[in-house]
């Protein structure tokens, strides 16, 4: 008996595996969905997600969230900090990614009729996985606080603001005033950082729950 | 024990799961395969990407500059291009008051709402026909806004 064998069994009497195993790895996928490229789209998203969260974990150590170091702080990344203007860069490009390939995942699901019966729940736990990346794209835009995320969050505040009845309250909110200023970057650093990874990763346990309990929607 | 009776009785009642024959190929080496390779190419797709063109960083914040022409990100595009593009008062409602709900609130609540107003049973691209073009015109409606909201920058 080998040491892998003997982890193996230690392991198998204590967790099942012999039975939990076979379920996963021989759980099939239809033949198309393994053959048509447009089934990526989901799975690229979801590496995009892994990803930013490893960069963007990486970039919290060297990044502080105030309007006074903020900017330098970045800088710092991009200029002196060892591989400080990858990390960032590939964080930059992953987020756009993956806002792009969920879209497009939406795309391929609508065009392909795969919301309809019994998986709509599905559909509509997407739509909000949606939203929360869009979210996670705007409060990221205001962290290196520079011109552009200043006066793109100016927009973006602007247009929430201007939501009847509750925009107040959400341009109250998410700025912490009535100007971008430090609450406004140190709440949007706790939006990006905190609140919407837990609400992703949420959303992301239930989204894949479902595709295993129901199966992919297999044709063309 | 009348509990252990209550829990024997109910899985006696369940049917016998039917074997599901699925034409497919295993999770494990096959799936994950082309998920490793495609993983593979857009990870390295990513990495050159930005080692060609890195997160730009311009000048540090200045409230009392505005830039010239501003944008919003790309995929908020078309709220800002619908923003501009919507002029008119529809009653009592302000124009700014519907450029801002139809492309925010209305349009994500329909888009929730989709598997619940389609209610044909049929995935067949040939048998829906309606709903493929209801699905065309908002994406070409979500670009056009997309493209005006570029041209029409800050």
């Amino acid at each position: 008996m080998s040491f892998s064998d003997k982890i193996y069994k230690w392991l198998d009497d204590r967790f099942k595996l012999r039975e939990l195993l076979p379920s996963i790895v021989k759980h099939p996928a239809p033949e198309n969905v393994i053959s048509n490229p447009l089934y990526c789209l989901g799975g690229t998203a979801f590496l995009c997600f892994i990803i930013l969260v490893i960069t963007g974990i990486f970039l919290a150590m060297y990044y502080k969230p105030t309007p006074a170091e903020a900017y330098n702080s970045v800088q710092a990344i991009m200029t002196t900090v060892p591989m400080g203007s990858l990390v960032r860069s590939v964080h930059h490009w992953a987020a756009n990614t993956m806002i792009a390939a969920v879209m497009l995942h939406m795309i391929r699901i609508y065009f392909m009729g795969a919301y309809k019966k019994p998986r709509e729940l599905n559909w509509v736990v997407g739509i909000f996985l949606l939203l929360t990346v869009t979210t996670f794209g705007f409060s990221g835009y205001l962290l290196p606080w520079d011109q552009l995320s200043f006066w793109a969050t100016k927009i973006g505040t602007g247009i929430a603001g201007s939501l009847p009845i509750i925009g107040g309250y959400i341009s109250l909110i998410l700025m912490g005033g009535t100007d971008i200023g430090a609450e406004t970057l140190t709440r949007f650093f706790a939006i990006h950082v905190l609140i919407l990874p837990m609400a992703i990763a949420v959303l992301l346990g239930i989204h894949f729950l479902m595709v295993r309990i129901q199966g992919i929607s297999g044709r063309l | 024990m009348t509990l252990i009776e209550v829990e024997k009785h109910e899985v006696e009642e369940e049917p016998k799961p039917e074997v599901l024959r699925v034409r497919g190929l295993p999770f494990f080496p096959h799936f994950l395969l082309r998920e490793v390779v495609v993983m593979c190419l857009i990870a390295g797709s990513l990495i050159l990407l930005a080692s060609n063109y890195p997160a730009s960083l311009l000048k540090p914040a200045d409230p009392f500059d505005t830039p010239t022409p501003i944008y919003p990100e790309w995929y908020f595009l078309y709220v800002f291009g619908f923003l501009k593009f919507w002029t008119w008062n529809i009653g009592p409602i302000e124009a700014k008051i519907i450029g801002v709900t139809v492309p925010m609130i209305l349009w994500y609540g329909l888009l929730i709402l989709v598997p619940f107003i389609d209610r044909n049973p049929s995935s067949d691209i040939r048998k829906r026909k309606l709903a493929v073009a209801l699905g065309i015109i908002a994406l070409i409606g979500v670009l056009f806004f997309t493209y005006y909201g570029i041209v029409h920058g800050e």
